[in-house]
């Protein structure tokens, strides 16, 4: 029995050590950044621009969703100094994004999303907004995960590993929300 | 419904869930260059030069005017001469001939000629180093100027 533990601690031991040589790309770019390597910070816009972009556009109108990638960016690049772990950039970058959202209903209550309506588009885009406003009217929890999975195109896993979340609560909000959507999809081709 | 494929695309493609990736895929994130702006070093360059203009033109005036004060003046005392007496007119031309120049009486002149030479060269030193620095400084702050609206630009 001890050596099955000694064996496993060594295995966890190993494993860490491991983490710890190869370092994850976030790690490595932000310490880049930090001693003044601004390509780095690019490289870290391209990594996690999708992600940014999947968590506004579960929130804000889609308008207003690009100029607010930008603004989370020079703001994550102006700050990036407050960042503690560099591991940790993904989740502290997505929660730039929730709070900018929450600000940006708070400074807008009057706003109503017209300019999709007033742009001239096809009927394929008016169905992708169509099921985009169903899965917003879903509960907070499962649209950031679905638009993510569905819009972004990210993966259950990398969803998880970018969020911060862990693989079984995404797993779970996927799940969940996608039971709801589908049920929302056959209430609308029911009509 | 086909779980594996919606966690991790792996598995069979669900139709339901590919269909909305299609649909909802006109959606996804297109990818723009982040535009970091440049610091802008201009106003504080400015108000450096200044600060330096400032210190360099208090410094020669002080400099200046600590040369310019007069020293002390002593009283001269001149012992009176003695009255002679009065004589008949005479040719004054012939009597006073012309001074020597170097004996000629001069009207007195601005604080800063009467400066001895030594400190007048050093003086006028001091003014040339003030208007190279002056130029270079000038030249710099155009320099920065145009690298700066070229940048913004």
């Amino acid at each position: 029995m001890y050596a099955t533990a000694d064996m496993l601690l060594t295995s966890a031991q190993a494993h860490a050590a491991e983490q710890s040589q190869e370092p994850a790309i976030e790690v490595v770019l932000v310490r880049a950044v930090l001693e003044g390597d601004r390509d780095g910070f690019a490289r870290l816009y391209d990594l996690y621009a999708p992600l940014v972009h999947g968590i506004l556009l579960a929130r804000v109108p889609r308008a207003e969703v690009d100029d607010l990638v930008q603004d989370i960016f020079l703001h994550a690049f102006k700050k990036l100094h407050t960042l503690r772990d560099a591991a940790a950039f993904g989740p502290w970058i997505a929660m730039i994004a929730r709070n900018r959202a929450v600000d940006f209903h708070r400074r807008s209550k009057e706003t109503v999303e017209i300019n999709d309506d007033l742009r001239g588009s096809d009927a394929h885009d008016s169905r992708a907004k169509e099921i985009l406003e169903l899965i917003r009217g879903l509960p907070e929890a499962y649209r950031e995960t679905l638009v993510l999975r569905l819009v972004e195109g990210m993966t259950g896993p990398e969803i998880a590993a970018r969020t911060g979340l862990t693989a079984a609560s995404v797993r779970v909000n996927l799940h969940r929300g996608m039971k709801l959507l589908r049920e929302q999809l056959g209430f609308m081709e029911g009509l | 419904m086909n779980d594996d494929y919606l966690w991790d695309k792996t598995g069979q493609p669900d139709p339901e869930i590919q269909q909305l990736e299609q649909i909802l895929g006109t959606l996804r994130y297109q990818p723009k260059p982040l535009v970091i702006p440049r610091r802008n070093y201009f106003p504080w360059l400015a108000i450096a030069a200044s600060l330096l203009l400032a210190l360099l033109a208090g410094g020669i005036w002080l400099r200046v005017r600590s040369h310019n004060e007069a020293p002390p003046q002593q009283a001269r005392i001149e012992t009176p001469k003695p009255v002679q007496a009065p004589q008949a007119p005479r040719n004054e031309s012939a009597l006073n001939p012309p001074l020597p120049p170097s004996k000629r009486i001069h009207k007195p002149r601005s604080a800063s000629s009467v400066l001895p030479k030594a400190e007048r060269e050093e003086a006028l030193m001091a003014k040339e180093q003030l208007m190279l620095a002056l130029r270079l400084t000038t030249q710099k702050l155009h320099l920065v100027h145009i690298k700066t609206q070229h940048k913004v630009g």
